[in-house]
C-alpha cells in the first residue's frame, strides 16, 4: 500500500485550488462550429461558481440531488463542480435511455433540478412528470424551439449563469462558505449502475472516493499535467468520471469535448489525444473500420499491411525498449509503410497510452492494435471502486491478464473464486437501499461479483460469478470468454451464449451489418436491409465459418455447437442492451426463447462446420 | 426476395454510384420489380431515388456520375453498360422529373418523336389515339405546343410518350411534382389503369407517399443511398415509422401545429 499524496482536498476544493496555482493555464477546449474554444482553471472554477449560485436560486439545497441528461460538453462538468460548490450532489443520467428508464433514475434519486441537453430530452422529462414529485426545476442547454414551455418550470442554462453571475456579486461567499465546510466525507457523486441485471442501483461516491481514485490513476496511468485526453464516453459512467473529472483536477491536464458522439473520430483526428479510453465497442469498432478499409484497398496495400502484422505480433507485447534489433527494424519499417497510416487514420498516432475497459475485451483484438504500436493496456473496474483498480503496466503486458492492483488497495481472491477489494475507492454504499449495500460490503471487504484468478502475479478476470454457466453434463463455462472469442470475428457484432443445464453450447449471433455488408457487396449478393442479410444463406455460411475458426481456440465443452442469427440489430429502446450497450441476458434469454428452444429441437439451426 | 427471378422484370443488385469520382451516392443498393407490378421506392430529398433511376436508364453520364460496381438487369440481360437509346429500344421508358417533354413541338409532334422507341423491335405501332382515350384533355390540345400547355397537361403527355414507346418498364420520377391535389389524383388513377390493362411494370419514385402506397403493391424505403425498410404496401402502411415519418400520421392524430413542432427528430428503427 502506497499512501495517498494528494492535497487533502474534496474535487470542489481542488477547483478553487488549481484556479489558484495554475489559474491561466487551459483547463477545457470546448469544440464549437469547429472551433476548439479554450477555458482556463480560473475560468472553470468562475463560471462553476455562478452555476452554484444560479441552482440555490433555483431551490437545490445543500445534499440536494441535480441530474443531469447530456452528452458530454463543458456544461456537463460546470454543473457537476458548480453543483460541488454549492453543496449538492450530481447524477448523471444516459442521454441515450428513453423516457421511463429516466423516469425510474429520476424518481429513485429523488432529483430536484434536471439539466437536460436539448428539447428532446426537456420532452423525456416532461413526458413523465406525473411520477416525479421531487422535481422543482428543469435546465435546458440548448433551448432551440422551446418558447412556448412554462418559464416557471424550464429554465435556460444561459439565464442560470446570469442570474447566479448577480447573485454572487450581491453575496458572494456562498461558494467560500460551502467549501469551508466540506469534507472528504461528504457524498460527492452518485452514479447509477448501468442495470443490465434487474433495476438500475445508485452508487454513492464519497470526495475520499474521488481522491482515492485520482491518485491512483496518476499513479498507474501516469498522468501528468502535459496530459490531454478527449471526454466522450457517457459521464453518468464512472470511467470517464475517472478521466474527465477525477484525473485532470487533481493531476492538472487539460480535457477536450468534441463536437458532439457523432464526430468522435474527426475529433480524436483534431486533437491526437496523449490518452484514450475506449471501451470494447469503441475498439471493436475501429477494428472494423480498418478491415473495411482494407477490404476496399485490396492488392499491394492489404498483403503488405497483412505482412506487417503477421512479422511483428509476435512481440507485439514486448516493450518497445525491450525489443531486439531485429525486431526493431521491422516494425520501423511497418510502421513507415503500413502502421503510421493506421495509427493517423484512427486518431492515435500520439496516444502515449490507451486503455480499455468496462466490459471483457477479445484478446485479438487487443493483440491487433498492439501489433501496429498502439500502447493499448486493459483496465478493470467497477462502479463500486471508483473506477480502476486493476491495470495493465506497459512494461509487463500478458494477454488476457488484467494487471495488477492500484498502490492504494489490498485485493484477495476469496475461496469462492470472487474477487475481494478493501480499499478507499470502495463506495460509501448503494442510495436508499441498504441490504443491497451490507451485502456487497462484508466486513469492510467489497465483493465484486466478478470471478478471478492470480497468474504470476497477474490477475486475471474469469467473468462474472452469476454468469458462470454449468451445462447438463457438470460442466463450467465461462459465457463471455466464449462470447468475446465469437465477436473477434469481424463479421459478428454480438454474440449471447446459451448453456446453462443444456447437452451443448449454442449462440444467437448478431452479424456485423456494415462488415457483412461489404463482404456480400464483394460477392455480388443482393441485399436490402438488416434482416434480409441475416436470412441470406450465404452469409449463414460465412458466419458458420467464423464459428468454427473460433471454435479450434475453445476447448471442446466451450465450442459452439449451434448458432442462430439474429434477425435485427439489438436496441436499447427494446430492452436488450443497456445503455452502455451491454447484453441483458435475462431479457434476451425471454425475447429470444423461440429461437433457443428450435436451436435444442431436432435438427434445425445451423451447424458450426 | 418475393418471386422467382424469371418472374423479375427488374434486378439491381448491389450497386454503386459515384458522383464527380468523389461523392458516393449510392452504396449496395439492390431492389427487384416484378413483372406486371408498380414498385414505389420512397425517401426524403437526396436519398438517392433520381439517382438509382438513372443508374438504370444510363443517364447518369450526363451528370458527371458513375455505375461503379453491381449489376442492372432487365428482364434477366445485364443492361448496365447499355446506352441510353439502346435502353429505350430494349423496353426501358424513364419518365424523368420535371415534365421532360419537347415544349416546342406540338403535342403529335411529341408522340410521333416517341416512336423512336419501337425501332428496330418489330412491333406494331400503337394509335396516338389510345394515348387520347386516356388522356382525353391531350386530344383537344393535339395542335397545340406543348410547350403553351399546363403542367397537368404536360405530365400527361409525357406519360402519353410512355405509352408510345411500348415499354416492358416504366421509371416515372415524382409525376406529382407542382400538380394540384385533384390532378394528382387524376393522374395517378390513371396511371394505376395503365399497368392494369396494360401489363406494363412501373418503378415509380414519389414524395408523395400516400398516393404512391395507394397505386403500389410493393414498395422500398430509401434513406442516405440505402434501403431501410422494404416490403408489400399493406404492410408498410401499417409500419409506425413510416406513418409517422412519409404518411404524416403523427402520433395522437389530429392537425399539427407549427407552434409544437420538434426540433429533434424521433429515432427511426425501421423495424419490421
Amino acid at each position: 500500500m502506497k499512501a495517498n499524496d494528494l492535497p487533502d482536498l474534496t474535487l470542489p476544493q481542488m477547483l478553487a485550488e488549481n484556479a489558484r496555482s495554475i489559474g491561466a493555464r487551459v483547463a477545457i477546449r470546448q469544440k464549437d462550429f469547429g472551433i476548439w474554444n479554450p477555458t482556463t482553471w480560473a475560468g472553470y472554477f468562475e463560471r462553476a461558481s455562478d452555476v452554484a449560485h444560479g441552482l440555490r436560486l433555483t431551490g437545490l439545497g445543500p445534499g440536494g440531488h441535480l441530474a443531469i441528461l447530456s452528452e458530454n460538453r463543458i456544461e456537463w462538468v460546470l454543473a457537476q463542480l458548480g453543483t460541488g460548490l454549492s453543496g449538492a450532489v450530481t447524477v448523471g443520467v444516459y442521454a441515450t435511455s428513453p423516457a421511463n428508464e429516466v423516469a425510474y433514475v429520476l424518481n429513485h434519486a429523488e432529483a430536484e433540478v434536471i439539466l437536460c441537453e436539448d428539447q428532446e430530452q426537456v420532452d423525456k422529462v416532461l413526458e413523465e412528470r406525473a411520477n416525479l414529485p421531487h422535481l422543482k426545476r428543469i435546465l435546458v442547454i440548448e433551448a432551440k424551439g422551446m418558447r412556448a414551455y412554462d418559464p416557471d418550470l424550464v429554465l435556460s442554462f444561459e439565464e442560470l449563469e446570469a442570474m447566479g453571475r448577480a447573485d454572487r456579486r450581491r453575496s458572494p461567499g456562498l461558494v467560500a462558505e460551502v467549501l469551508a465546510r466540506q469534507s472528504l466525507n461528504d457524498i460527492g457523486l452518485m452514479i447509477y449502475t448501468s442495470g443490465s441485471t434487474g433495476k438500475p442501483k445508485g452508487a454513492m461516491l464519497s470526495y475520499r472516493n474521488l481522491r482515492a481514485e485520482a491518485f491512483a490513476v496518476r499513479d498507474m496511468l501516469e498522468l501528468t499535467p502535459s496530459d490531454s485526453h478527449l471526454s466522450y464516453l457517457p459521464l453518468c459512467h464512472v470511467a470517464e468520471q475517472m478521466l474527465t473529472t477525477m484525473g485532470p483536477i487533481y493531476c492538472g491536464s487539460r480535457i477536450d469535448f468534441g463536437e458532439s458522439l457523432r464526430t468522435v473520430q474527426e475529433d480524436l483526428r483534431e486533437v491526437a489525444p496523449t490518452t484514450f479510453l475506449g471501451v470494447p465497442r469503441i475498439w471493436e469498432k475501429l477494428h472494423s473500420a480498418i478491415h473495411i478499409g482494407l477490404m476496399e484497398a485490396g492488392g499491394l496495400r492489404r498483403r503488405l499491411h497483412d505482412r506487417g502484422v503477421a512479422a511483428c505480433e509476435p512481440f507485439a507485447t514486448t516493450a518497445p525498449a525491450d525489443r531486439s534489433l531485429g525486431q526493431k527494424l521491422t516494425f520501423q519499417f511497418y510502421y513507415w509503410t503500413v502502421f503510421r497510416a493506421l495509427q493517423n487514420f484512427i486518431g492515435l498516432r500520439r496516444a502515449r497510452l490507451a486503455y480499455t475497459g468496462a466490459a471483457p475485451i477479445s484478446p485479438k483484438i487487443v493483440q491487433y492494435f498492439r501489433t501496429i504500436g498502439v500502447p493499448l493496456i486493459e483496465i478493470y473496474g467497477a462502479t463500486e471502486t471508483t473506477g480502476m483498480v486493476l491495470a495493465q503496466k506497459l512494461s509487463h503486458l500478458e494477454p488476457g491478464s488484467v494487471g495488477v492492483g492500484i498502490p492504494n488497495a489490498e485485493l484477495k481472491i476469496a475461496e469462492s473464486g470472487e474477487l475481494l477489494i478493501r480499499s478507499d475507492v470502495v463506495f460509501s454504499g448503494y442510495w436508499r437501499n441498504p441490504e443491497a449495500t451490507a451485502s456487497t460490503i462484508v466486513d469492510g471487504w467489497l465483493h465484486t461479483g466478478d470471478v478471478a484468478e492470480m497468474r504470476g502475479g497477474q490477475f486475471r478476470i474469469i467473468d462474472r460469478l452469476k454468469d458462470i454457466m454449468i451445462t447438463a453434463g457438470g460442466k463450467n463455462l465461462s459465457p463471455s470468454e466464449i462470447e468475446n472469442t465469437m465477436k473477434a470475428s469481424p463479421f459478428i457484432k454480438e454474440c449471447i451464449v446459451v448453456g446453462e443445464q443444456r447437452r451443448f453450447v449454442s449462440a444467437l449471433i448478431q452479424i456485423d451489418a456494415e462488415t457483412v455488408g461489404k463482404w456480400a457487396e464483394e460477392q455480388g449478393l443482393a441485399y436490402t436491409t438488416f434482416r434480409s442479410l441475416a436470412e441470406e444463406p450465404r452469409v449463414r455460411d460465412l458466419i458458420g465459418r467464423e464459428v468454427a475458426a473460433g471454435n479450434a481456440t475453445l476447448a471442446q465443452v466451450a465450442q459452439v455447437r449451434k448458432f442462430s442469427l439474429l434477425g435485427k440489430e439489438l436496441d436499447h429502446d427494446d430492452g436488450e442492451v443497456t445503455a452502455t450497450m451491454k447484453v441483458r441476458r435475462a431479457a434476451i434469454y425471454a425475447k429470444y426463447a423461440g429461437e433457443i428452444e428450435a436451436l435444442y429441437g431436432a435438427g434445425r439451426g445451423g451447424a458450426a462446420a | 426476395m418475393q418471386a422467382a427471378p424469371s418472374d423479375l422484370i427488374l434486378q439491381v443488385e448491389n450497386i454503386e454510384v459515384i458522383y464527380n469520382k468523389a461523392v458516393q451516392a449510392l452504396r449496395g443498393l439492390s431492389l427487384s420489380v416484378p413483372r406486371g407490378q408498380v414498385v414505389t421506392l420512397l425517401g426524403s430529398n437526396g436519398a438517392g431515388k433520381s439517382t438509382t433511376l438513372k443508374a438504370i436508364s444510363g443517364l447518369l453520364g450526363l451528370e458527371n456520375g458513375e455505375l461503379t460496381a453491381g449489376k442492372i438487369l432487365l428482364d434477366g440481360q445485364d443492361i448496365s453498360r447499355m446506352k441510353p437509346h439502346e435502353l429505350v429500344r430494349a423496353g426501358l421508358f424513364h419518365i424523368m422529373e420535371g415534365r421532360r417533354i419537347f415544349e416546342d413541338l406540338t403535342v403529335e409532334e411529341n408522340l410521333t418523336a416517341a416512336t423512336f422507341a419501337l425501332s428496330g423491335r418489330g412491333l406494331t405501332r400503337t394509335p396516338f389515339d389510345l394515348v387520347y382515350d386516356y388522356f382525353p384533355r391531350l386530344a383537344e390540345r393535339r395542335n397545340q405546343r406543348a410547350g403553351y400547355m399546363s403542367g397537368g397537361e404536360q405530365q400527361m403527355l409525357a406519360i402519353g410518350r410512355a405509352l408510345i414507346a411500348q415499354p416492358k418498364l416504366i421509371l416515372l420520377d415524382e409525376p406529382s411534382l407542382g400538380l394540384s391535389p385533384i390532378l394528382v389524383e387524376e393522374i395517378f388513377t390513371i396511371i394505376s389503369r395503365i399497368n392494369r390493362q396494360t401489363g406494363v411494370s412501373m418503378l415509380l419514385v414519389e414524395q408523395n407517399a400516400n398516393v404512391a402506397m395507394a397505386v403500389a403493391h410493393y414498395g422500398y424505403i430509401m434513406e442516405t443511398g440505402k434501403i431501410q425498410l422494404n416490403g408489400p404496401t399493406s404492410r408498410l402502411i401499417e409500419d409506425q415509422d413510416v406513418r409517422e415519418f412519409y404518411l404524416g400520421h403523427g402520433g395522437g392524430g389530429g392537425e399539427k401545429s407549427y407552434r409544437n413542432i420538434k426540433h429533434y427528430k424521433r429515432r427511426k428503427r425501421w423495424l419490421s
